[in-house]
């Protein structure tokens, strides 16, 4: 559950290889197929029965913490009961796993109440729809919302002192906070579903998004095409934060596209502008919209292509065909002085990461701008302004 | 025999008055050293006309240093007039830089105006690894890393700026 220091004297470059195989071992964990009551199976390995939920679909949506007028949410392992506009759809019917995928952006509800400086906005895939996004905890940070009442403006009110999650610490055997951010896109048209991990998503328009959205809900295949996973540990209370994306997502900046085709990449587009979010008004009911020409900005480095080719590698030798050889780490951003009293991001490295389908649009090297997990998050706050412990999520109270 | 970056570092750990821990952490994703050490090597052999000059300020370090010296003698020192003008003014824009994070270029006086000092920022990162937002207990404009509402506490002992 926390990070395994190889060699005596480490160096940076040893340190971030460590840090990239925790993220791998994570991802692995996580992916894993899972039982009905959301632990790891056991009985069977990664990649073997894909249509079964995976560990971290048993995680808690945060749209089913953060309820209307501060509500109590539903206890852990129950579920929690469909968005108003969702109602035409039987509850009874749906696959196992099935989530509800809400936002149009990473953290719109975020970035619209609180004006932030950054240039976001809807990634549109190469069939003109719009990608989805959903944020999700697992239930050592769930329980810790509950027990504090975090989720209501009135339980913060209350709570009135800074966030401090639980974290995982391998000596007392307790697995901390996780946070799952993930982004996909409807299957069909330019998308085979046999290249992705895919589930069943309840897509819904949701007007508080966006002026002009009226609420519409569908029960539709969904593919995997980003994934953050967000770790606190003992030793890095700024979290670890890995990312992960699928392999066909985009080229990278200055380098020649080596793919017939990406998930959000057109090679014959000679006038499409790179990493520009599209022009406004956004309303993700939109029949087609011009697909986001993205590109990676900060190449993924030869040592994390080396250790994605070795767990591939690892991969293929459970399952041959396993969906999860598509999927690739771009990086992990962990703190290099996590005890500095001067510096709370701890001086992350590296100093910027990005995942083309999250951060599309504030990819870059320039701070204070450019995605960097660390340092973004450790502006979070709560409702009454108390640090919420790089987690957003605590503004969504209501 | 340590290497010049390793005497680089100390030189500039005794000249700045911090600790080679904060300056040039172990683990330093940043490695703001590693750009002004050709840097400084590049622009005092150019402005002094001595190419040999940033190895001799160096090893007369190593061979401070390895006196056993403290560092407050070993700062004196360095800066004895006795070392000779370009080596002294070397020293003090080896502050400058690291106070800084820019690189000053005197301009002689001429007869209409007195002598000035222009500096010109290095780079994003050595304007944001500026000793002088350590020293005043704060961070850069324009780049904080400060949580929600410091400004309503006091900030950190200056100690655990400087490291010393």
């Amino acid at each position: 559950m926390e990070i395994t220091v190889t060699g005596s004297n480490p160096t940076l470059a040893s340190l971030q290889h460590d840090f990239d195989v925790f993220s791998w071992q994570s991802f692995i964990a996580l992916n894993w197929p899972a039982n009905a009551d959301g632990t790891p199976n056991t009985g069977i390995t990664i990649g073997q029965s894909p249509n079964i939920p995976v560990v971290w679909q048993s995680y808690r949506e945060s749209r089913t913490i953060f309820l209307p007028g501060g509500a109590t949410p539903p206890p852990w392992g129950q579920d929690s009961p469909l968005p108003p506009v969702c109602k035409n759809i039987d509850a009874s019917h749906l696959p196992p796993g099935t989530m509800r995928l809400t936002q149009v952006g990473k953290t719109p509800n975020v970035l619209d109440e609180s004006a932030e400086p950054f240039k976001t906005g809807p990634l549109i895939d190469q069939n003109g729809q719009y990608a989805r996004f959903s944020i999700m905890t697992n239930e050592s940070m769930f329980n810790y919302i509950i027990t504090n009442k975090l989720y209501s403006k009135d339980g913060q009110k209350a709570f009135n002192a800074d966030a401090d999650f639980p974290s995982s610490n391998t000596s007392t055997q307790q697995l901390g906070s996780i946070m799952i951010k993930t982004a996909w896109v409807k299957m069909g048209g330019k998308y085979d579903p046999a290249k992705f991990y895919t589930t069943y998503a309840l897509v819904y328009n949701n007007p508080s998004e966006e002026a002009g959205i009226k609420p519409s809900c569908v029960l539709q295949q969904v593919g995997l095409v980003g994934f953050h996973i967000a770790h606190k540990t003992a030793d890095e209370p700024q979290w670890v934060w890995s990312t992960f994306e699928h392999v066909d997502n985009v080229p990278t900046v200055g380098q020649k596209p080596t793919l017939s085709a990406y998930n959000f990449f057109n090679a014959q587009c000679k006038d499409c502008k790179v990493n520009e979010p599209p022009p406004r008004p956004w309303n993700p009911a939109t029949p087609f919209t011009k697909p986001t020409q993205a590109e990676r900005v900060i190449a993924i480095t030869p040592e994390a292509q080396q250790l994605n080719a070795a767990y591939h590698q690892a991969l293929a030798a459970a399952v041959p065909d396993s969906v999860w050889l598509n999927y690739e780490l771009v990086s992990t951003q962990w703190p290099t002085n996590a005890k500095s009293k001067t510096d709370p991001t701890g001086a992350p490295a590296p100093s910027f990461l990005a995942n083309t389908t999250l951060e599309t649009y504030i990819q870059g090297h320039v701070k204070q701008t450019s995605s960097s997990c660390t340092a973004c998050h450790n502006n979070a706050t709560s409702t009454t302004g108390n640090p919420s412990d790089f987690t957003y999520l605590l503004q969504r109270a209501q | 025999m340590n290497s010049d970056m390793d005497n680089f570092v100390g030189l500039s750990a005794v000249l700045t008055g911090f600790n080679q821990s904060i300056i040039a952490p172990d683990i330093d994703p940043v490695d703001i050293k590693s750009v002004y050490l050709p840097l400084f090597t590049q622009k005092i052999a150019k402005e002094s006309g001595n190419p040999a000059l940033t190895g001799q300020i160096l090893q007369k370090y190593s061979t401070l240093s390895a006196q056993g010296l403290t560092p407050q003698q070993i700062g004196t020192a360095m800066l004895d007039p006795g070392n000779g003008a370009p080596f002294v003014l070397a020293c003090r824009k080896l502050i400058f830089m690291w106070y800084a994070g820019a690189w000053p270029t005197i301009i002689p006086a001429s007869g209409t105006s007195p002598a000035s000092t222009v500096s010109d920022i290095i780079s994003e990162d050595s304007y944001t690894s500026s000793l002088v937002w350590q020293v005043m207990q704060s961070h850069p404009m324009g780049d904080s890393n400060y949580r929600y509402g410091y400004w309503a506490k006091p900030p950190v002992p200056l100690s655990d700026y400087t490291g010393n």
